[in-house]
């Protein structure tokens, strides 16, 4: 039997004699292999030549761990054993390793070793600090600040520009699409020849070459429009940095907190993290806390004041909430905050980097909304009731499961015109019940005035 | 003659700068350790904890070898600084000058922030830890005790420092890139297996991890890594393992545990003076009985 033994300075192979008696085989040489795959179990390339090399047929290969015991075995097809038994020979092998290894001093593998431990510890430390969440506040700030730059540019552009043509700032509204217009225009002289199909609409640009021509305001030199043109450009460069810059956040918050993004989306996951100033801290708030993150002021003064507290803050602009019903926002803010909760622990103090905790638990959420929109109804849907357990049935049990309620209904209903099955919307829903409703207590009349008649 | 520096000096960053008083006027000690003579002591400022500043120091070996006790107005347990200058994080220091006219450095060893400290402080017979052992320390933290160990083994020693945090880690590499004799390693002490390449047989393996089956962590490290004959401490702390029993009961069943590993306590100590419901225990691992012969491996 061989056994395999992992040390700082490579990978070594002993032979067991008989009677528990070790004997040296293969040296290290200078086989450094990777001493990360050995923590991780998969086999180097340079394992596995020295294996093949000098693993005879049918001996069996004695490994310290099952997982790489497993790999080798796969791969060179050598039978691994890893036991008790195995454990103990590798700990007097261990002892005494100077000695068995002929080319090794205890001296020289002390400083091997703790070259490697740097390594190693640096390495699993860099991974971590990848996911540095300082950007995302940054960025977050920028993109406010940025917003704030370019509406500001847009006003001076509307002042400036309005001294000449002051018509245009009524006509169009949207600020890139003003500074477009002006850039490619100039002189509003030049509007009736040029083309402004890329940027406006046709019935804007019609009414746009219309005013050109009575319009009421000065003449400009073309100094002056050579600077409104640099404040053209200058906002739209602003325009598209900040659209770069939403995709930069998007894929750091995607990296750095993949569940809570699932959930609320980039822009509220990110406005979260920097309120708290790090994902840790905001990992170690309660789901109360969350729901009304941002909403700070109002919840004070109307703590102070006995009044109603916020419903929520920061989470307001979250998809599943801004969706909702002006009634349902605030349960479905308490639910959400509360999954997001949960959701941050996971990314903060979790090691996947995947999202489908966030994606399932989206889903919920959704799927909770619609549930509460529909009311009462919510009775008779049996597939999409908010169950906290859940579990995932087939597609074939849910149908007897909505043919049943839709049969009673149709029961009831025999003594009325025959009823739209409840799914078909949650309006005719509503209608539909209030109709159910009405309708008993008046079989109920009409029966009892037959049997007095 | 002894000189207590207070900390920020060095390593330190709180920027209180201070002349070393007294050096004009030195008088010689009789070198460290053993004959101490009284020494004249003139320090700028005082500091909170243990040892004050300006106060006369006498620094005599302790019963465990590598541990001094620096005796004054209150008693401090120090080790020998293996890295002189350097401070891990503001703790004080204490200078004794020699014979020869080179000072040796001490650093202070607070027993509120070491287990270790806390038992040799409450009276431990063995610690088992001297120069020139290897240990094996799981759950080093931010290595506040690794460093201290590392003073006590000494360049011819070696501690492997296991911390599973990223953010201790950090720190902890930082420290162990001083002193060589620190070899840091983050990983999880309950898969051993993963950190196998990198340590060799250790004499002592300290445990500090504070998790509810860290016998079990203790005892797969120990089949790894300890050699037959070689000891061990763990540091208890009944309320990671069960809250609601009693911390004897607790006590009890940990000890339990350890035995079915064939690492068998030797002493019990509790450490309640400076954190509630601890206790340490140390012990020996496949101790050589007296009728069963060694077999040899």
């Amino acid at each position: 039997m061989l056994v395999l033994f992992e040390t700082s300075g490579g990978f070594a192979l002993f032979k067991v004699l008989d009677e528990g008696k070790l004997s040296n085989v293969e040296d290290l040489g200078d086989e450094f292999s990777s001493a990360e795959s050995a923590r991780r179990g998969t086999s180097s390339k340079g394992l596995r030549k020295f294996l093949k090399n000098n693993c005879g047929d049918g001996e069996t290969l004695a490994v310290a761990d099952s997982n790489i015991g497993n790999i080798i075995t796969e791969k060179l097809d050598v039978q691994c054993v890893h036991n008790n038994a195995v454990m103990e020979l590798l700990r007097g092998v261990r002892s005494q390793l100077t000695e068995l290894l002929s080319g090794l001093d205890d001296n020289d593998l002390a400083p091997m070793s703790l070259e490697l431990s740097h390594i190693l510890a640096r390495y699993k430390l860099k991974i971590t600090s990848d996911k540095v969440e300082t950007m995302i506040i940054q960025v977050i700030g920028l993109l406010d600040d940025l917003d704030k730059e370019r509406n500001t540019y847009a006003m001076r552009v509307r002042e400036l520009y309005g001294l000449h043509f002051p018509e245009l700032a009524k006509i169009v509204q949207d600020n890139i699409l003003y500074a477009k217009a002006v850039k490619l225009m100039g002189n509003r002289i030049n509007a009736a020849n040029l083309d402004f199909s890329e940027i406006l609409a046709d019935e804007v640009e019609a009414e746009l070459k219309e005013v050109a021509v009575i319009s009421m305001g000065t003449e400009v030199t073309d100094l002056d429009l050579i600077h409104i043109r640099q404040l053209c450009d200058q906002i739209l460069s602003l325009a598209e940095y900040r659209a770069q810059l939403n995709d930069y956040l998007k894929s750091r918050m995607n990296k750095i907190a993949p569940n809570l993004t699932a959930l609320v989306g980039e822009l509220v996951g990110a406005r979260l993290i920097s309120h708290c100033g790090s994902l840790l801290n905001l990992a170690k708030l309660p789901g109360s806390t969350i729901q009304i993150l941002g909403a700070e002021k109002a919840l004070y003064r109307a703590r102070r004041m006995n009044h109603a507290t916020p419903k929520h803050g920061l989470i307001y602009h979250a998809p599943v909430v801004s969706q909702a019903a002006p009634e349902h926002k605030g349960k479905i803010s308490r639910s959400l905050a509360a999954k997001a909760a949960l959701a941050i622990r996971c990314d903060a103090f979790g090691d996947g980097q995947d999202n489908t905790m966030g994606v399932e638990t989206r889903l919920k959420l959704e799927a909770r909304l619609r549930n509460l929109e529909g009311g009462d109804l919510g009775a008779f849907e049996e597939e999409e009731v908010y169950y906290k357990d859940k579990k995932k049935k087939a597609d074939d049990e849910e149908e007897p499961k909505t043919e049943e309620p839709s049969k009673k209904k149709k029961t009831e209903a025999e003594l009325e015109t025959a009823k739209e099955p409840v799914k078909k919307s949650k309006h005719e829903g509503v209608t539909g019940l209030l109709i159910l409703i009405f309708l008993i207590p008046l079989i109920y009349f009409v029966y009892v005035n037959q049997l007095a008649c | 003659m002894y000189i207590i520096m207070p900390s920020g000096r060095g390593g330190g960053g709180s920027g209180r700068g201070l002349a070393r008083g007294g050096e004009g006027g030195a008088i010689r000690g009789r070198g460290r350790g053993r004959e101490s003579g009284p020494g004249r002591v003139k320090s700028r400022e005082s500091e909170s904890g243990g040892i004050k500043g300006g106060s006369k120091v006498l620094v005599t070996p302790h019963r465990h070898a590598g541990v001094f006790v620096a005796k004054s107005k209150a008693d401090a347990l120090v080790t020998k600084n293996l890295v002189p200058g350097e401070i891990i994080y503001n703790e004080k220091r204490i200078f004794v000058q020699n014979e020869d006219r080179s000072t040796v450095e001490y650093r202070v060893w607070n027993p509120h922030r070491s287990k270790l400290a806390d038992a040799i402080t409450t009276g431990v017979d063995n610690i088992w830890i001297k120069p020139g052992v290897n240990v094996l320390y799981l759950g080093a933290s931010s290595g506040y005790t690794v460093s201290h160990i590392s003073d006590i083994v000494g360049p011819e020693g070696c501690v492997y420092a296991v911390e599973h945090s990223h953010i201790c880690g950090k720190v902890l590499m930082n420290m162990a890139e001083k002193r060589t004799n620190v070899i840091p390693i983050i990983e999880d002490a309950r898969h051993p297996a993963k950190y196998r390449m990198l340590v060799g047989m250790v004499d002592v393996i300290f445990s500090d991890v504070n998790q509810p089956d860290q016998s079990k962590i203790l005892g797969l490290n120990a089949s790894y890594f300890l050699k037959s004959g070689g000891h061990f401490m763990i540091s208890i702390k009944a309320n990671s393992i069960d809250s609601t029993i009693a911390a004897e009961t607790v006590y009890q069943m940990e000890v339990e545990k350890l035995q079915m590993e064939e690492l068998r306590p030797t002493e019990i100590l509790h450490i309640d003076s400076c954190e509630e419901k601890h206790a340490c225990v140390f012990g020996g691992y496949r101790l050589p009985r007296k009728q069963k012969a060694d077999t040899a491996v």
